[in-house]
């Protein structure tokens, strides 16, 4: 049997995006994740390869996601670095000031006293087990793309964001789930329509699913960042205690 | 090039209005001048005249065009609300790109291409819902972020439930694959919790109800009047362009029947609970949208014209309740923690406009939502007492929701009803707080809220026009022949 690295590539750089925490890793694991499913898509050959890449036929298609995975984990990873800055307190009064004070205080308290706890992974990490049995099963039981990998490939992605979403701690975490799913409708996408059966592939459709991945990214680094300019932390739990 | 002005003007005017959007008198008088520009353009594109442009067909129905100038006209409405109505720094830009974004949703048939657009809007209307009016002193509010957070999740899972129902239709052949979980059912599935998402129906509601608590009016009516009516105009535009999905499930419009009937129920029951003012047109919101849903589940010409007719009195309706509610939420004079019950007393107008927009989501004549109302209730009682009497035990609920919610907040006693208190020794008439001299409603908004109460009225009144227009819509909508 012939193992297939990019399915397997996609397959742990989704469940390090499931199971961590740090958004370094997760954000890297992201970036993996956008070239696996590309190499992927130019490997099954769904649309036939229309340039020449370091010696090898590619299609254009493959480059626009490998560029739309770039510019996703950019602005997420810029965000991210950037979350020390203080951004329009010139405008705030008195007591917003003092607010954002406490919030400070608040979120570095919480940080000194959370230490790594084994706990916080078992959820996320029984997640990714369900997710992985229902991806091998799914695809015999409703297979919906033209191969089993495909199949997988998109199952995989959509429970694993599915379950980020459902176990996230932190609004950057969900974010990263909300762009898995994507990348799996995105996949999906690709893989049914381009057969000979369907109706084909049309560029308006891939254009505007890479200009929402990246707007996707946009929004979420937008909120992440009002987030914690005003909280001084990106955990959840905090935006719905106050 | 009529339509690439219709989808490029107003996104060109949006990024010239973010540039100056502190100066906020010349941005409102910009964009209304652009919802003039696009309602000449709107009214100059031929119906039914397809045109062709990157392999995507661009098509303007009569009702498509209809909807786009209501659209269009309440968008004008709102920007003249924002002249004194508070809203966020960026509400100007991000209307007229709401705007650009429905119009070209309108315009479209593709349903990749149209859920991709509708999971943009969703992004847009994130920040709409997070903004601060320029130069603001305060801190956006951690409810309004976690707001705006749920919005963005549900709405983006809404897309992608719709994308692979979008995909799986691409490659679906009736009577294929005997024996396995018809396809039919599983596409109608998936397309009925992405709409119920996006339509805010009972379980998946929640971010209506916080979009409504902690985010502007002028917002939240924005986005209930525009992206939720689209959302329904699409689920009618997926609905003629696969009609097979209907008739190879039967069992799967009795599914949606029954959820539309438990989400006007329990969104009316909800309302019967004492809330806040805002929770209570949430509520009614709610009630209104399962009773539209339900008119487009019945798949009947009647329903289905209710159902239209409906969607169309809720845009109104709506911006009517939010610009009245951002009247009355106006500094008077009391502490921001005062409980109010004299609004209608303290602001005439905007009591009388929340009061009619409420009856007019109740279908109470002689406003807008009578006509529809009635329509709903024909087609439910077609398929017998079992629907029709549930439809209508939500409509009671919704309606002693608002007369109390109503009776609490808009006509308690007066302030200065109260009974003064006798001079204490020694206290004389110049130590007494001098007696409040409010500014009356502005005059702009008044007006416009007045003009609003009086389109609910007039339609309500004379609905021939509107409704022979929606007839002539339905005779051309394949699905309803076929069913």
């Amino acid at each position: 049997m012939q193992i297939n690295w990019f399915i397997i590539g996609i397959g742990v750089t989704a469940a390090v995006v499931l199971l961590f925490r740090d958004w370094r890793l997760t954000v890297a694991a992201l970036l993996l994740n956008y070239l696996a499913s590309a190499l992927f898509l130019a490997e099954q050959q769904f649309v036939p390869p229309d340039l020449a890449f370091l010696g090898r036929a590619i299609s254009s298609l493959v480059l626009v996601k490998v560029i739309t995975g770039f510019a996703v984990t950019m602005i997420l990873g810029v965000t991210a670095l950037t979350f020390e800055g203080e951004y329009g307190l010139e405008s705030l009064d008195e007591f917003g000031l003092a607010e954002l004070r406490r919030a400070a205080r608040v979120a570095q308290r919480q940080q000194a006293n959370a230490p790594f706890q084994l706990s916080d992974y078992v959820l996320p990490f029984w997640a990714s087990v369900l997710a992985l049995l229902a991806s091998l099963t799914l695809p015999r039981v409703y297979p919906i793309a033209p191969t089993e990998a495909s199949d997988f490939a998109w199952y995989w992605l959509a429970l694993t964001g599915l379950l980020t979403l459902a176990t996230a701690s932190d609004l950057l975490k969900v974010g990263l789930g909300l762009l898995l799913c994507v990348s799996s409708i995105d996949l999906l996408y690709t893989a049914v329509v381009s057969a000979p059966q369907a109706s084909g592939l049309n560029v308006v459709p891939v254009a505007l699913l890479s200009l929402f991945n990246i707007l996707l990214a946009l929004a979420i680094a937008y909120l992440s960042g009002l987030l914690y300019g005003r909280l001084k932390t990106l955990e959840l739990s905090e935006l719905y205690k106050r | 090039m009529l339509y690439l002005l219709l989808i490029f003007f107003p996104i060109t005017i949006a990024l010239s209005t973010f540039v100056l959007r502190r100066r906020t008198g010349l941005v409102i008088f910009i964009a209304l001048g652009t919802v003039l520009t696009q309602l000449l353009i709107a009214t100059q594109i031929p119906v039914d005249d397809p045109t062709r442009l990157l392999g995507v067909t661009l098509i303007l129905s009569a009702l498509s065009r209809t909807f786009l100038l209501v659209f269009l006209t309440l968008g004008g409405f709102a920007f003249v609300a924002a002249w004194h109505l508070p809203h966020g720094e960026n509400f100007v830009p991000i209307t007229l790109l709401i705007l650009a974004q429905v119009g070209t949703v309108l315009l479209l048939q593709d349903p990749f291409i149209t859920t991709l657009l509708l999971a943009l809007t969703g992004l847009t209307a994130v920040l709409a819902i997070v903004d601060l009016p320029a130069g603001a002193s305060v801190l956006v509010g951690t409810r309004a972020i976690a707001a705006a957070l749920k919005y963005l999740v549900l709405m983006v899972v809404a897309a992608a439930l719709m994308y692979v129902a979008f995909v799986l239709t691409d490659i679906f052949r009736p009577d294929e694959l005997p024996g396995r979980i018809s396809p039919a059912r599983f596409i109608l599935a998936l397309l009925s919790v992405s709409f119920a998402l996006r339509l805010a129906l009972v379980p998946f509601h929640t971010w209506l109800t916080d979009l409504v608590d902690f985010a502007e009016p002028l917002v939240a009516g924005i986005v209930i009047t525009l992206l939720n009516t689209t959302s329904l105009l699409v689920l009618m535009l997926v609905f003629q362009t696969f009609p097979t999905l209907l008739f190879e499930s039967e069992v799967a419009l009795s599914m949606m029947r029954l959820g539309a009937i438990v989400s006007a129920v329990v969104a009316g029951a909800l309302a019967l609970a004492p809330a806040s003012l805002r929770h209570t047109l949430a509520y009614l919101v709610l009630y209104n949208g399962g009773m539209v849903f339900y008119g487009l589940a019945s798949a009947s010409p009647v329903g289905l014209a209710g159902a239209i007719f409906g969607a169309l009195n809720q845009t109104v309706a709506v911006l009517l309740l939010f610009v009245s509610l951002g009247l009355l939420e106006r500094p008077d004079g009391r502490a921001p923690s005062a409980l109010r019950h004299d609004l209608l007393r303290r602001w005439p107008v905007a009591g009388a406009g929340l009061l009619a927009g409420g009856m007019a989501l109740l279908g109470l004549p002689p406003l807008n939502g009578a006509v529809s109302h009635l329509l709903l209730y024909q087609a439910a009682a077609a398929k017998g007492w079992g629907e029709l009497l549930p439809l209508l035990v939500a409509t009671l609920f919704a309606g002693v929701g608002l007369a109390r919610s109503v009776a609490a907040h808009l006509l308690g006693p007066g302030e200065e009803a109260v009974a003064a208190e006798p001079l204490l020794l020694g206290e004389t008439e110049l130590d007494r707080p001098a007696v409040r001299r409010l500014d009356p409603e502005p005059r702009s908004t008044a007006a416009l809220t007045l003009l609003l109460l009086l389109i609910c009225l007039g339609i309500g009144l004379y609905p021939q026009p509107i409704l022979a227009m929606i007839d002539e819509a339905i005779r051309g909508l394949a699905f309803i022949r076929v069913l």
